[in-house]
């Protein structure tokens, strides 16, 4: 009953942050809550999962996707399932395999015609992530499927720490992003990111190949 | 007088003779911890033991050390279980009589 009093009153305050996103990350150790935001012009979403077990956890999300054109709009908000489905690690480097998915209800606004009908839609994706202290490269593949509806997502990523750092130090990296939605724009979507790492937090912020500002966190607790 | 504060003097040499031996640090060598956002449920999960009285994590080392109240035991296979719900895998693990404190200044020298 408290784990679902928590859930809800996490939901309730992605509510309020905004009508935001989409694409879920990965989760915290087993036992903690993982928030985690990304914030551009045309995406914006957010989530909070709770990792019941060591690979799997269960959240909400809450999604904003805009056309380039501004035209269309989406807002999506679905319970997600997230599970850890093989972990490799070694002496200097951990790679993982996820399953990220969810079930959501999808408010379709658009400027000509269809404004305000709401549809189900279905999130299934993976990703792919390798880490050693100094490099980066992750992979992800997300569906975004509703009647007459699909926005699937594809990114890559891919990052180099400047330096290597200590448990307590900060940790900057440059990561490299290029993500397409599907149906939203035409274009792919380049960003460059300042990523800082602390045991604490992890944030990113970058300016696009159309000049827009982007901001990414995640935080466990 | 004398033999008095020489006996004094023993006694208490033994005493933080068996304070000093009384030190009990588990080190853990561990695969995959390269990042410290993500090592973070490891320091969390040690330190949410009620024997704990301090952890260390080395990123470099790949170490983490994990020192002991007085007078409490933690068995290895508690801190690899800890270590492995954290999404780790512990590869050497050892008990070892010294503290937090002096394996830090070790691996900074």
């Amino acid at each position: 009953m408290k784990f679902f009093v928590s859930l809800c009153a996490a939901a309730a305050m992605l509510t309020v942050i905004a009508p935001l996103p989409a694409r879920a990350g990965p989760m915290g150790f087993s036992g903690s809550w993982m928030s985690m935001g990304d914030f551009s012009r045309n995406w914006r979403e957010a989530f909070v999962n709770y990792a019941f077990t060591p690979r799997d956890a269960v959240g909400v999300e809450t999604a904003y996707m805009r056309s380039d054109d501004g035209n269309r709009a989406r807002y999506l908000n679905s319970l997600t399932y997230t599970r850890l489905l093989q972990r490799w690690n070694s002496r200097d480097a951990q790679a993982n395999l996820w399953f990220i998915g969810g079930i959501g209800a999808l408010r379709l606004a658009d400027q000509a015609g269809a404004a305000g009908e709401t549809r189900t839609m279905l999130t299934p994706g993976i990703q792919f992530d390798y880490e050693t202290t100094r490099l980066y490269f992750q992979a992800t593949e997300r569906l975004y499927r509703a009647r007459d509806v699909n926005h699937d997502y594809t990114s890559v990523r891919v990052g180099f720490s400047f330096h290597e750092a200590e448990y307590e130090e900060t940790q900057p990296w440059l990561i490299l992003e290029a993500r397409r939605m599907h149906d939203l724009s035409e274009k792919t979507e380049i960003t460059p990111m300042l990523r800082l790492i602390n045991k604490n937090y992890f944030i990113e912020a970058g300016v696009n190949n159309a000049s827009e500002p982007r901001f990414n966190f995640m935080y466990v607790f | 007088m004398k033999k008095l504060i020489a006996i004094s003097l023993l006694a208490l040499s033994f005493a933080a003779g068996a304070a000093q031996a009384a030190v009990q640090t588990i080190k853990a060598e561990v695969n995959g911890m390269v990042c410290a956002f993500c090592a973070q449920g490891i320091e969390k999960k040690m330190r949410s033991l009620s024997q704990t009285k301090d952890v260390y994590v080395n990123l470099k080392q790949k170490l983490v050390a994990v020192e002991l109240k007085e007078g409490q035991t933690l068995s290895h296979d508690t801190v690899k279980d800890l270590v492995k719900d954290a999404g780790y895998d512990v590869t050497k693990i050892e008990t070892v009589g010294a503290s937090v404190k002096d394996i830090k200044s070790s691996i900074k020298e």
